[in-house]
């Protein structure tokens, strides 16, 4: 389609708008200024010299927030761990929390799987796993209720009580693996409103009295739980996994299953539920971890 | 003070200004840009190590346990063949931690990592909205974007770089290809590579962070454990980037160090003045 003569054709064929853009992106030749040589060396002493000292400073804050294991590695030692190291790294953390919440809604499900997609889901009980010696006798108590009663369940008040519910979710730990595995059990919802917790609580400390540590000792391990998300429609107190009932490396035989926050806040034979205004203690929070976990 | 003037009316030598009394400088970085570079170094240092820290608690290559010594990790693997392959590491004390206690934090401190990892990763995350702005307001972003002729320049330049030694040896001639951009095309094609890189580690280290709230975009990559994995291969590309940009800016001299730091370059003329034609 040549138009005229001694033009390229494509040059014809470019639209007014993308020469427009051409131009745009077109790289600028650069300014030359003319600078007495004095003036760019004052510069250039100006420049490395601050940057001397935002390499000092980047290392003081390296020495600074890295612990001293790490440090030990390099030669170093501090002999000193400042309160302020804690309290920066723990706003970091909490910024991060907030983050999390923000992204959380309650009418958001996380992604559901087919049965063909169930992985192998390991124990990774923290610590020692318990003998079954504790499922004759094990009950749900729960504390903090709008009646001042406090309410203690068995698994069969429980599943006869409620309808159970099944999902096949991921698991995500915050070690970094996950597990997809198909769960059931009751909503942890239904029950909040079957026994509802006092007007003015915000928070379960959901807890396991049977925990071990790694030497076989009683270790309780207790964890906290944001109401908003103990009401999410996947949040099951569950009582099977893969169709059968749970085993002991499990949580025999009432486990929380919370998809929406990392796999520690999965509470395996729970023991106790108690509702609080405040935020309650948490196991791996006192440990270094974040608190709100939701992922 | 800092005389502005267009290149065709530079003083001549008649001028009453004697001419070796000045010199002729181009700005080549935003101060934006600048202090988002340098700070990207204790950053990106900060999330490697964290990283690999982190990386530890639940490795991304495992095998079957060994039956003998219980190891899956192939990174713990790496470093036995280190000790028993490396000269004086053989009384090493730790075989299997040998990559952990040098590439990371260190082995068995996931919380702190963890607290390290995301104080660096939102630090990254501003440090690129500077450099995006710095780029923007001193125009340097169009020196980074693409040509159509870069395929073909950067395979030149790559014949440059590797030729480069093997003549200095041989003390034959060399000649830097041609170009009139700020860049050559390899360069081109790294400066622009490295912030796509940053935005992609950004949105899979945020789709393994938040798997469930953002899992439209854990599944983009795949999925959980897939954008783990790109995650991972991703850190090796910054490691791998910073090779030859370590050697290249020590070879190239003072100027190119220097405008980085203060953002004035002499060489005021593009490499087709100073090189030869072939």
């Amino acid at each position: 389609m040549t138009t005229k003569k001694n033009s390229h054709p494509s040059e014809v064929a470019k639209s007014a708008p993308m020469k427009k853009l051409e131009r745009l992106i077109a790289e600028q030749p650069s300014q030359k200024i003319q600078m007495a040589p004095t003036r760019l060396h004052q510069l250039t002493r100006r420049d490395v010299l601050l940057f001397g000292a935002g390499a000092l400073a980047a290392l003081a804050g390296g020495g600074f927030l890295l612990p001293q294991d790490t440090l030990s590695r390099l030669g170093v030692r501090r002999d000193m761990d400042p309160p302020a190291k804690e309290w920066f790294l723990n706003k970091a953390l909490r910024i991060d929390d907030d983050v999390a919440e923000a992204l959380y809604s309650v009418n958001r499900s996380v992604p559901t799987y087919t049965k063909s997609q169930i992985t192998p889901l390991k124990n990774n009980y923290n610590g020692a796993t318990p003998g079954a010696g504790y499922i004759p006798g094990w009950n749900l108590t729960l504390d903090g209720l709008a009646s001042g009663l406090s309410i203690s369940l068995d698994i069969g008040n429980l599943t006869t009580r409620f309808s159970s519910h099944e999902q096949i979710t991921r698991l995500v730990c915050v070690e970094g693996w996950s597990a997809v595995a198909w769960w059931s059990g009751l909503r942890f919802d239904d029950l909040l409103r079957a026994y509802p917790p006092m007007s003015q609580a915000k928070w379960a400390r959901v807890e396991s009295s049977v925990n071990l540590d790694a030497s076989g000792n009683p270790d309780p391990y207790f964890m906290s739980l944001d109401l908003a998300t103990a009401r999410h429609p996947q949040t099951l107190l569950a009582t099977h996994l893969n169709g059968h009932p749970l085993t002991v490396d499990h949580g025999a035989p009432l486990r929380l299953l919370v998809p929406v926050k990392l796999g520690l806040k999965n509470v395996k034979a729970v023991t106790r539920i108690s509702y609080a205004a405040e935020e309650p203690r948490d196991y791996w929070a006192e440990r270094g971890y974040s608190r709100y976990d939701g992922i | 003070m800092i005389r502005s003037t267009p290149p065709d009316c530079e003083p001549k030598s008649t001028s009453a200004v004697p001419q070796r009394q000045h010199v002729l400088v181009v700005k080549r970085h935003h101060l934006l840009v600048r202090w988002s570079h340098w700070l990207n170094v204790p950053i990106l240092l900060g999330l490697v190590l964290s990283g690999i820290s982190i990386y530890w608690s639940s490795p991304v290559y495992q095998h079957k346990p060994n039956p003998t010594t219980g190891n899956f990790d192939v990174a713990a693997d790496i470093g036995i063949w280190i000790c028993a392959h490396v000269p004086g590491l053989h009384h090493y004390s730790d075989p299997p931690d040998w990559i952990y206690n040098h590439l990371s934090l260190g082995p068995g401190m996931l919380a702190l990592a963890l607290r390290l990892h995301w104080l660096c990763a939102y630090s990254f995350m501003l440090n690129g909205a500077v450099y995006v702005a710095g780029l923007v307001l001193g125009g340097g972003w169009r020196s980074l974007l693409p040509r159509r002729t870069d395929v073909l320049d950067a395979l030149k330049m790559f014949r440059y770089y590797i030729g480069f030694p093997f003549a200095k040896l041989l003390r034959r001639k060399w000649l830097h290809p041609h170009f009139n951009t700020k860049y050559n095309a390899l360069q081109r094609a790294a400066y622009f590579s490295v912030p796509v890189a940053g935005c992609l580690s950004v949105a899979t280290g945020w789709a393994i962070h938040k798997p469930m709230q953002l899992h439209w975009l854990a599944a983009m990559f795949g999925g959980y454990n897939a954008a783990r994995v790109w995650h991972f291969w991703l850190m090796w590309l910054y490691v791998l980037f910073l090779v030859p940009h370590l050697i290249l800016v020590v070879s190239d001299g003072w100027d190119t160090l220097r405008s980085m730091i203060v953002g004035w370059s002499t060489r005021v003329e593009p490499r087709a003045a100073i090189a030869h034609d072939h």
